[in-house]
């Protein structure tokens, strides 16, 4: 009984199928109704409550807004970078949230495992794209088996994309960085809230990328070996975190290779600090 | 989109041009928007509020006050439970009705007093003799007491500041039932508390010190009946020297497991000599 | 309504009060204040905002008390349902998911609550979960939000986690230690916050069950 009522849309794969491809606004509006005859509820679109007043954007811009008598502080996330090079893609990331001026945490993970091959990561609202990243998780693995083969890269960031998309304007705050190896090798794409998708070998995202850029830019070469990609990243996040207040916490490495992604290390930036102290330094000029 | 997380998605100024307020005036983006109109069709509960309405917009609630009373104040003594309001019903700074009732009764075991819109009031007064005559209906032994009349307020007055649609009061809710009293408290927006001490708008400020100080003084179990009538007194007193949008013609509910008692209206002997020595600010 | 001064309904509020949780090795507290303010105003001493649920996690909520009330009653629902369906209790990591999608599903009209989460996960050890309004979440070993927040996280920090002190050994506090912790983390509070007081409520969980614990805190 239980069995037939979870696994009812396999009589109507269908439903499943147009609701995964839809591509126009309007395609979503058609199958998302049709996904409520066909299938159970937890195949179907999200559902949100909306204030029932008249501008329920300028409601919610409002209650985040800094002159809000009861702010709603939703916790940002900051720097993040991800590129390609020949060895793969290295993912690294900060791990302080913010909440106004307050730190709210130094150990969030900005890298979400998407699943063993498939990775995301968190800038903006923290919510936004542990949520989203989640349910893009979700239908990665019903595409898996309706397709007997694994999402592409380019596949995935779409539907991330998309799904977004159809909230544009509505506050949600996301840029995340979508990567991956798949049939066409080594993938790396931007994706933001905005609806906007980028495909490019280097990417950096957060209020501390422009840090990170600055030291990234200077480094980055694609016949990088593993070892001086993972240290390039790590010292571009430090350097991030050094002059970016709303950065900090730890910096994370993630590579990710072709049979996946493999986690490479976790340092707490006051460690890197000295470490690099240490380094020998070229004088400054008389 | 810029590189600070902070501004995505909460643009502040007029410099984002990627969402200009404009954009989303009444019937714009916003209620055309795919995603809402999709939602209509999956879930009735989200999005009442637009489907009630034909023509797709929403509608348009009256949100302030306009005809108001004024506070509403409660004390729990040893057995009983006991409220005052006056009976004056504002508009603006105008004493335009003299003659409102704000304590009801409901059930055997119950008083609600309410403060803020008297439509709205008046609103409340029907659903709930409308719920009391159901309860009679029923005929299953069970009656309505002060802690289920609280928890049905507390949920409609909740349930509307969720529609954004709010019944604009400050609601005491009072009564005594198998020997236990009861005294609770719910607003517009559906804030709702117990306390041995309660009282409304002006009442919170002018009232509550002196309310407390007794409870705290006395002790609610030692607390006569004829003491927490003093108390009350004192206190509508008070309240009718420096409440401007008050009237010295009150009603006072006493609720003990004997029953429920409310007042005709009533006045207090009053002495305004104190305002002679009044110096500095307002004399 | 005394002076009828309000005339734009904002249904948000803020009702004050601090809460916090910390996971022991086979234990887990968390614990709130009572005292429930709009504004200047004292409303209630004893309001509770802590709720112990029917799967021996223990859900502490700061902000709008009747968001946390909507909340707590939407969970308990849920928590039933889920009971009917598979026959056992849902688990506390569990329930931590559910709780993220629930808030995340009023994202455009959020609740105006800041939930920490405290149970046993599956293999009986003590664990917290921390949200912000919209439920992004993470898991921790103790966590402190609401309106005295800030001022307990840096002494947890550095009393549960040893943090920014050198040469200490490393280990997980026994329950007596970490109850006095949490007194002194709320007499403390009291002190400096005036939104913290009248009562403290500690919930403790263990393998046998869930007790609480009431103690005084300052009234002014």
């Amino acid at each position: 009984m239980e069995t037939t009522a979870t696994l009812r849309f396999l009589d109507a794969p269908a439903s499943i199928a147009a609701f995964k491809h839809a591509a126009s606004e309007d395609d979503i509006e058609a199958t998302a109704s049709a996904c409520v005859d066909m299938a159970p509820r937890e195949f179907a679109h999200p559902t949100f409550d909306i204030p029932a007043i008249n501008n329920p954007v300028e409601f919610l811009k409002h209650q985040t807004s800094v002159d809000a008598k009861n702010r709603i502080k939703i916790q940002h996330g900051t720097t993040t970078l991800a590129f390609k090079f020949n060895h793969g893609v290295i993912v690294a990331v900060d791990s302080r949230a913010t909440g106004g001026s307050y730190i709210a945490s130094q150990t969030v993970k900005k890298v979400i495992e998407i699943n063993p091959y498939l990775l995301g990561t968190m800038a903006g609202g923290a919510a936004d794209c542990s949520y989203w990243e989640r349910e893009l998780g979700r239908r990665c693995r019903i595409y898996e088996l309706n397709n007997k083969e694994r999402i592409s890269v380019a596949a995935a960031s779409k539907l991330l994309a998309n799904m977004v998309y159809a909230y544009k304007g509505m506050g949600l705050s996301m840029g995340t960085m979508v990567t991956g190896w798949d049939k066409t090798g080594p993938q790396l794409y931007y994706v933001d809230s905005d609806g906007q998708r980028l495909k490019a070998d280097l990417f950096s995202v957060g209020s501390g990328s422009t840090y990170a850029y600055g030291v990234l830019d200077a480094g980055y070469k694609p016949d990088l070996t593993p070892a001086e990609a993972i240290d390039l990243a790590r010292r571009s996040i430090f350097y991030a975190t050094y002059r970016d207040a709303y950065s900090g916490g730890f910096v994370s490495i993630y590579h990710v290779k072709e049979d996946g992604w493999e986690f490479i290390s976790r340092t707490d930036v006051n460690d890197l600090y000295y470490q690099y102290a240490a380094e020998p330094k070229p004088s400054l000029a008389a | 989109m810029d590189h600070f997380p902070g501004n995505w998605g909460n643009p502040r100024s007029r410099d984002d041009t990627y969402l200009e307020s404009n954009d989303y005036l009444p019937g714009s983006i916003a209620q055309d928007h795919p995603r809402i109109r999709a939602e209509k069709t999956m879930s009735g509960f989200s999005c009442d509020e637009y489907i009630s309405n034909p023509s797709h917009m929403p509608r348009a609630h009256t949100q302030q006050p306009v005809v108001t009373g004024t506070s509403v104040i409660g004390i729990r003594f040893k057995g009983g439970v006991m409220l005052a309001a006056d009976n004056l019903a504002s508009y603006g700074s105008l004493a335009r009705f003299r003659d409102v009732e704000r304590l009801l009764k409901v059930g055997d075991y119950t008083v609600v007093g309410a403060s803020g819109d008297i439509s709205d009031l008046q609103y409340i007064q029907h659903m709930l003799v409308n719920l009391e005559t159901k309860e009679k209906y029923l005929d299953d032994g069970h009656s309505l007491g002060p802690k289920n009349v609280f928890e049905y307020m507390s949920r409609v007055m909740y349930g509307r500041r969720t529609k954004v649609n709010p019944l604009w009061n400050s609601l005491v809710i009072a009564g005594v039932k198998n020997n236990e009293s009861f005294l609770g408290f719910v607003d517009l927006q559906g804030t709702s508390y117990q306390s041995s001490t309660i009282a409304t708008g002006f009442g919170g400020h002018l009232a509550i010190p002196i309310l407390r100080k007794a409870v705290d003084q006395i002790g609610e179990e030692n607390m006569t009946e004829e003491q927490a009538k003093k108390i009350i007194e004192d206190c509508m007193r008070v309240l009718y020297y420096r409440d401007a949008r008050s009237l010295n013609k009150f009603q006072r509910a006493t609720i003990t497991a004997s029953g429920v008692t409310i007042t005709d209206p009533y006045s207090l002997e009053t002495d305004w000599s104190f305002a002679e020595k009044i110096r500095g600010y307002g004399a | 309504m005394g002076g009828n001064i309000e005339h734009r309904f904002s249904p948000y509020t803020d009702n004050g009060g601090t809460t916090l949780a910390i996971a022991g090795e086979d234990f887990c507290v968390v614990a709130g204040d009572t005292r429930q303010s709009e504004g200047y105003l004292i409303n209630a001493r004893y309001s509770p905002k802590v709720y112990h649920l029917k799967n021996n996690a223990v859900l502490a909520t700061g902000g709008m008390h009747a968001d946390g009330v909507a909340l707590v009653k939407r969970i308990g629902q849920n928590l039933d349902w889920y009971v009917h369906k598979h026959e056992k209790q849902m688990s506390a990591p569990a329930l931590a998911q559910m709780l993220s999608t629930i808030l995340y599903s009023k994202r455009f009209f959020p609740y105006y609550v800041w939930n920490t989460l405290g149970g046993l996960d599956e293999n009986g050890k003590g664990c917290v979960f921390s949200y912000d309004p919209v439920g992004n979440f993470e898991k921790q070993h103790w966590s402190c939000s609401g309106s005295a927040g800030h001022l307990i996280q840096p002494f947890l920090d550095n009393q549960i986690g040893h943090k920014h002190q050198s040469n200490v050994e490393h280990h997980l506090l026994p329950l007596d230690q970490v109850l006095k912790i949490v007194k002194d983390a709320f007499n403390g509070a009291t002190e400096r916050d005036i939104y913290t007081g009248d009562f403290v409520e500690i919930f403790i969980i263990t393998k046998d069950g869930v007790t609480v614990q009431k103690h005084d805190l300052k009234k002014d």
